[in-house]
C-alpha cells in the first residue's frame, strides 16, 4: 500500500462524518452522569445516581433478562435452522434454490411496520401476542435472512477438494461435515451469532407490536419510560448497552476478524 | 524407516490389482467416460494422459468413488467397489489444489486418516513422523498449510495420503500448479517413493513429459475413451492412432491418398493397413527424418522424397528444417554436432526414412 498524502478537505470531511456518527453519544454520555431528575444538555449538576436506579428499576431488569433470553433463544434457533438452510441451498442446489434463496431473504426488503402489522393480525389470531414464543417467531422472521446470507456465503467459498479429501481418508459424511466443514466456517459462524444477537436484542419495531403489559422488551421498555417521564436513567442505560454492542464486537474482531466476517 | 509402510504396501504382484469394466460416465447424452476397459497390476504406477475433458480426471473420480459411475465395475483386490462410498474405499487421493485442512497443522492433516480409522494414539504419533520424514518435511510438523510453499503443501497432501496405506494413491495432476523447477524435483520423488512403498497407483496428466518420464505404463485417453494402452516406449515408437501419434511426441502428419492398403505420397509408396482405402495420414517423427542436400550421397533410408527447405530454425542443441515436399510441411530436427553447414530457405534437398518409422492412419472422418 502506498502512502498518499490525504488532502486537509478530506480530513475535514472525514472529521465531520465521524462527528456526525458519534453525536448521539456525545449527548448521551454526559446526560447519563447527569444529577438533574429530566434529561437536559448539558445538565446542570453530575451525578453517578441514575446507573444504581436501573437496577432497582423492576420493569428494566425484567425486560433485560427477557430480551437476553430471547436474543439468546433467537440466536441459537437461527444458527439452528440456517445452517441446514444454507447447506440445502449451496450444496444440494435443490430446483429453484435461487428463487428459494431470494425468498428467504425477502423480509429484509420489507419495511418492518410491515412486517409488524401482519404477524400482528395473524398472531393475534393464534393468542401468541405478549408470549415469549410469539416474540421468538416475529424475530426469527428477522434474523433467519441474515443467518441464511452469511452462511450460505461462507459455505459458497469453501473449496470442495477440501471435504473430498477428507472422504477419501474415510471420513462419513458427517464427519467430514463436523471436523472439516464447521470449523472452516468459523467466523461466518461467529458473524452470524454476533449478528442475530445484536439485530435480535436491538429489536424495536416488531417489539412493539408485540408486547404488552405481560411481557416486554428492553428497548421497547426504555421507549416507554421515555414517553412517560424523561428522567436520565434511559441515558444511563444507553451507555451500558453501547458497551455490551462494543464487546461483542470486539469479541467478533479478536476470534475472526469483523472486516472477514461482515465484508464479503 | 519405510520398511513398515513397505511391508503393507508390498503384496503379491500380479495382473490386475484393479480393473476397470466398462466403466462409464454419462452427463445426458454426452459421455464423459465411454466404457473405459483397463487393467492395472499391483505396484505400477499408471498415467492417464490426454486433454483436458478427455475424461481423465472424470475416470480417476469414480475409482475414488466421487462421482458415482453411470454404468461398468470398479474392482481392486478382487473387491467390487462400484458402489461403496468414498470414505470405505480405502484410496489415497492428492489434489491439483492441495486441498489440506486450512484449520490444522500439518501433523494433525497428516494424522487424519488414522484417526478415522481408529488408529492407536501412540502408533498415529509414530506413523505421522515417518510420514512426514518420507516428503522430507521433518521440523514442519506445527505448521500451518498457509505458512508453507506449493511444493511443502503438495508433500503434506502426499504424506497425508500415503500414511494411511491406501491400497491405491490417485494422483490428480498434483504438479499442475507447481513452477518448472518444483515440477521436475517432485516427479523424481513421487516416482521413487511410489517405487519403495510398492504402491499401485494412478496418475492424472495432461503433461506427455510426466506421462513418459514417471510411469510404467501410460493409458491414452480421447472424448472419453480409451486410445492406446502401453509402456512409454510402446506409445512413441508404435503409435496405435493417429490420434496418440500427435499427442505424445513432436509428428509429422502427411494427408495423402491410399488405395488397396498402399498410401501413395510425393511419388513415395507406403504401406498402409492391408485394404486400406480413401484419405490417410502418413505419420513420422521429425528427428527419424535424414536430411541431405539434393544431388549429395542420400543416406540409407527405405524411403525418399525431396522438396525445398522453407524455413531453417537453429536452436543451439536442435537444427530444425521445415521443408516444403509436394506442398505439404515436413519437420527435420537434427542434432547438431558443430561445424555442419546451415541450410538457408530455397536450398534443395532430399530426405529419407526406415520403413519402421512411418505410420498410416485412417484420416478421421
Amino acid at each position: 500500500m502506498d502512502e498518499r498524502p490525504v488532502s486537509l478537505a478530506l480530513k475535514l470531511m472525514a472529521l465531520t462524518m465521524f462527528v456526525f456518527l458519534l453525536a448521539p453519544l456525545i449527548v448521551v454520555v454526559p446526560i447519563s452522569f447527569s444529577g438533574d431528575s429530566y434529561m437536559m444538555f448539558p445538565p446542570s449538576s453530575w451525578s453517578l445516581k441514575w446507573y444504581p436506579a436501573i437496577f432497582t428499576d423492576g420493569k428494566m431488569t425484567s425486560a433485560f433478562w427477557t430480551s437476553l433470553l430471547l436474543a439468546f433463544v433467537v440466536t441459537v434457533l437461527s444458527l439452528l435452522i440456517g445452517l441446514p438452510a444454507a447447506y440445502a441451498l449451496v450444496r444440494l442446489k435443490p430446483r429453484g434454490a435461487e428463487a428459494m434463496s431470494a425468498l428467504f431473504t425477502a423480509p429484509l426488503l420489507l419495511p418492518t411496520i410491515v412486517l409488524g402489522l401482519a404477524i400482528l393480525i395473524v398472531f393475534s389470531r393464534y393468542g401468541l401476542l405478549a408470549t415469549f414464543q410469539g416474540l421468538v417467531a416475529a424475530h426469527l422472521v428477522v434474523t433467519l435472512p441474515y443467518a441464511i446470507r452469511v452462511l450460505a456465503t461462507a459455505l459458497a467459498t469453501l473449496p470442495i477438494p477440501i471435504e473430498e479429501a477428507a472422504a477419501t481418508l474415510g471420513a462419513s459424511p458427517f464427519t467430514v461435515f463436523r471436523r472439516i466443514t464447521l470449523p472452516m466456517m468459523k467466523s461466518g459462524l461467529i458473524g452470524t451469532t454476533a449478528l442475530c444477537f445484536l439485530v435480535s436484542f436491538d429489536e424495536v419495531v416488531l417489539s412493539l407490536f408485540m408486547t404488552g403489559p405481560r411481557i416486554s422488551t428492553l428497548p421497547v421498555a426504555m421507549y416507554h419510560h421515555v414517553e412517560q417521564q424523561a428522567d436520565p436513567l434511559v441515558a444511563s442505560l444507553s451507555v451500558l448497552l453501547v458497551i455490551l454492542t462494543l464487546l461483542v464486537v470486539l469479541v467478533v474482531d479478536r476470534t475472526s476478524g469483523l472486516a472477514k466476517t461482515f465484508v464479503k | 524407516m519405510t520398511d513398515r509402510i513397505t511391508a503393507a504396501a508390498a503384496g503379491q504382484a500380479g495382473e490386475g490389482f484393479l480393473s476397470l469394466k466398462g466403466l462409464t460416465k454419462r452427463y445426458g447424452g454426452f459421455a464423459a467416460v465411454d466404457n473405459l476397459d483397463l487393467e492395472v497390476p499391483k505396484g505400477e504406477l499408471v498415467a492417464f494422459l490426454g486433454p483436458s475433458g478427455c475424461g481423465k480426471t472424470t475416470s480417476l473420480r469414480m475409482i475414488a468413488g466421487l462421482v458415482p459411475a453411470t454404468s461398468g465395475r470398479i474392482v481392486v483386490g478382487g473387491q467390487d467397489l462400484t458402489e461403496v462410498p468414498t470414505h470405505r474405499r480405502d484410496m489415497g487421493l492428492v489434489f491439483q489444489s492441495y486441498a489440506l485442512f486450512p484449520h490444522m497443522s500439518v501433523a494433525r492433516n497428516v494424522a487424519f486418516g488414522l484417526e478415522m480409522r481408529k488408529v492407536g494414539k501412540d502408533e498415529i504419533a509414530r506413523r505421522v513422523k515417518e510420514a512426514i520424514a518420507l516428503v522430507h518435511l521433518s521440523g514442519k510438523e506445527e505448521h500451518r498449510p498457509g505458512q508453507l510453499s506449493g511444493g511443502q503443501q503438495q508433500r503434506v497432501a502426499l504424506a497425508r495420503a500415503l500414511v494411511v496405506r491406501p491400497s491405491i494413491l490417485l494422483l490428480d495432476e498434483p504438479l499442475s500448479n507447481l513452477d518448472a523447477k518444483l515440477r521436475d524435483e517432485m516427479r523424481n520423488e513421487i516416482r521413487d517413493i511410489q517405487k519403495r512403498l510398492g504402491i499401485t497407483a494412478i496418475f492424472v496428466t495432461h503433461d506427455q513429459v510426466e506421462a513418459l518420464t514417471m510411469c510404467d505404463k501410460v493409458v491414452v485417453m480421447n472424448q472419453g475413451r480409451l486410445e492406446q494402452v502401453g509402456t512409454p516406449v510402446d506409445l512413441y515408437e508404435t503409435p496405435r492412432t493417429a490420434f496418440v501419434a500427435g499427442f505424445v511426441g513432436r509428428s509429422n502428419r502427411l494427408k495423402a491418398t491410399a488405395r488397396d492398403g498402399v498410401a501413395e505420397f510425393a511419388g513415395e509408396s507406403f504401406a498402409a493397413q492391408a485394404g486400406l482405402s480413401g484419405p490417410v495420414e502418413i505419420m513420422v517423427r521429425p528427428h527419424r527424418v535424414a536430411l541431405s542436400a539434393a544431388g549429395a550421397d542420400v543416406t540409407a533410408g527405405d524411403h525418399r522424397v525431396s522438396g525445398i527447405v522453407a524455413r531453417t530454425i537453429f536452436a543451439g542443441d536442435i537444427l530444425q528444417y521445415d521443408v516444403d515436399v509436394a506442398g505439404q510441411i515436413v519437420s527435420v530436427e537434427l542434432a547438431t554436432r558443430g561445424g555442419e553447414t546451415v541450410l538457408q530457405p530455397g536450398a534443395a534437398v532430399s530426405l529419407s526414412w526406415r520403413r519402421q518409422d512411418v505410420f498410416v492412419y485412417g484420416a478421421a472422418a
